[in-house]
């Protein structure tokens, strides 16, 4: 089976010699839920954006199902974090989901029926129909945190990265949008920036450890990694059956 | 009242006026609710400012050159344009420190035109007009490029309304969808130009940011789509420029900073009925 996400070897940095993303390769394939974690700017976020292809690698290559991402649509939803977008723009929750389906806009500028009728099934799958006419802004953090996974499946993707989508919700909240993701992973392959590793850990297969370098550990070794109290540190300079160690012997 | 539409019906310079004052509102109305909500109204401001380099240099060229070509509307038309392109320019590809970068074309715009007009023989009466506006000396060539430019703003939010309402909310997600962000900035940024020159008929350029934003800012507070948004703020622009019209007529008042006052007290209006509302439901 081929990888739906492919990098091997991508270094990638802002400023010339202070690389954020350090000889990053990994796989990920179709319908593995995947979570990333990492410390502030350790480049969680620099990472998405070069898988969505907003930015070219220095060196490397990154493959999203063999093709180079830089081309749009590239099979690829972003759900961005909360505080990213204006809350108080004038939108309904309906015509926020509509804007998944701008790929198919017609040159007139109109969206078609059948664009509508998609956007309220994405609306019925994540359980929000009832609110299709409310304004978005209305919305509670858990409910625009589906709104906008509506917005993202409306698109058809078969990629869907999220950007610490947990923050800021409540348990309740929190659990559905778990179940939920645990429901989309079937048909979709998800990425999921996350500072809450606790509340996904269930449902993942692997764990992405971004900082600087990009670690892929199963939930087992990271699970070791918490029971040592070693979240962010190991991470710096060494790879992490070493660091394991050096934390068994303290 | 009643003397005012009396005098509207005698008078065709106050018909002309307030027929500009009308077109102007729904450019305003339009392109404004785009302003807001992107919240580029520094970006629109130094567009707005910087047209008076246009005016300048048509005053000058014909006063001491005596070509008449360039029109002070035309020159203002290509100097906006330009301005939009290079405050574009900016807004896209230096993220740090745009707001000084748009500050100089905001001030070195201004700073050109007066000097165009200070070295331009005779008394300089346009200045003043350009810089606070009269609308009572709106032509029947005027109405015409007006309503050629509000037939092009209306035309264009036909066609790419969705277009531009996806990249004012969430650039992100219209880059993934396929769309040419870029290039429909630059064209919402032209729009933004277009409209800055309509509206300098009307009140003059240091307050065309009150024009464009105020009625869209205070229709934003009562609608939930940004369709109902511009067609409310058209409504309110409307309202504003009659009632601004009649008091200036009635009070011997000059047109443009009354209908920019206007404006202001039904922003004014709106907030505290907006926060009275939100009080009463105990939010």
């Amino acid at each position: 089976m081929n990888p739906s996400i492919d990098v091997k070897n991508v270094t990638f940095g802002y400023r010339e010699r202070d690389p954020v993303i350090i000889d990053a390769s990994f796989q990920i394939m179709p319908s593995q839920l995947v979570a990333i974690i990492g410390p502030n700017g350790g480049g969680k976020t620099t990472l998405l954006k070069l898988l969505m292809g907003f930015l070219e690698p220095w060196q490397g290559t990154i493959s999203i199902f063999r093709k180079r991402p830089t081309r749009y649509p590239n099979g690829i939803a972003y759900v961005p974090q909360m505080t990213s977008f204006d809350r108080q723009f004038p939108m309904t929750v309906f015509d926020l989901v509509l804007t998944g389906r701008l790929f198919n806009l017609p040159w007139w500028g109109q969206y078609r029926k059948q664009d509508r009728e998609k956007a309220m099934s994405a609306l019925e799958e994540v359980h929000l129909e009832e609110f299709a006419k409310k304004p978005f802004s209305s919305l509670s953090g858990g409910q625009l945190q589906r709104a906008l996974i509506a917005r993202a499946l409306v698109s058809e993707p078969k990629i869907i990265l999220l950007d610490e989508p947990l923050a800021h919700l409540d348990a309740t909240a929190e659990n559905e949008l778990v179940e939920l993701l645990g429901h989309i992973r079937k048909k979709k392959t998800i990425l999921m920036v996350t500072h809450n590793i606790q509340s996904i850990l269930s449902s993942v297969e692997h764990i992405l450890c971004v900082q600087g370098r990009v670690d892929v550990m199963t939930k087992e070794q990271i699970c070791e990694h918490f029971a040592l109290g070693l979240y962010h540190y190991p991470l710096i300079d060494a790879p992490h059956e070493h660091r394991l160690a050096e934390g068994e012997k303290k | 009242m009643s003397s005012f539409l009396a005098a509207l019906l005698t008078y065709p310079f106050l018909s002309m006026a307030l027929l500009a004052g009308g077109l102007s509102a729904i450019a305003g109305g339009i392109i404004g609710a785009y302003v807001v909500t992107k919240r580029i109204a520094f970006i629109s401001g130094s567009i707005s400012h910087s047209v008076l380099a246009g005016v300048g240099l048509s005053i000058f060229l014909a006063r001491c050159y005596n070509i008449t070509i360039l029109s002070p509307l035309m020159g203002a038309l290509i100097v906006g344009i330009l301005s939009a392109f290079l405050a574009g320019w900016i807004y896209l590809s230096c993220r740090e420190r745009q707001d000084s970068a748009l500050a100089a074309i905001w001030s070195v715009g201004m700073a050109l035109g007066i000097l165009f007009l200070a070295k331009s023989p005779g008394f300089s009466v346009e200045l003043s007009n350009f810089l606070i506006g009269n609308i009572l000396w709106v032509q029947r060539s005027d109405l015409a490029l007006l309503a050629l430019l509000d037939g092009i703003i209306l035309i264009t939010v036909f066609f790419l309304h969705q277009r531009f309402a996806a990249i004012c909310f969430d650039e992100t997600q219209a880059t993934l969808q396929g769309i040419r962000v870029k290039s429909l900035y630059f064209l919402l940024l032209t729009l933004i130009a277009i409209t800055t020159v309509i509206l300098m008929q009307v009140v003059g350029i240091i307050l065309v940011l009150t024009a464009l934003t105020l009625p869209s800012a205070t229709a934003g507070l009562f609608t939930k789509t940004l369709s109902g948004m511009m067609w409310l703020g058209v409504l309110i622009g409307l309202a504003c420029m009659f009632f601004g019209l009649f008091l200036a007529y009635t009070w011997n008042f000059p047109v443009g900073a009354t209908i920019a006052l206007t404006a202001g007290c039904a922003y004014g209006i709106a907030l505290g009925m907006k926060s009275k509302r939100i009080g009463k439901r105990g939010i």
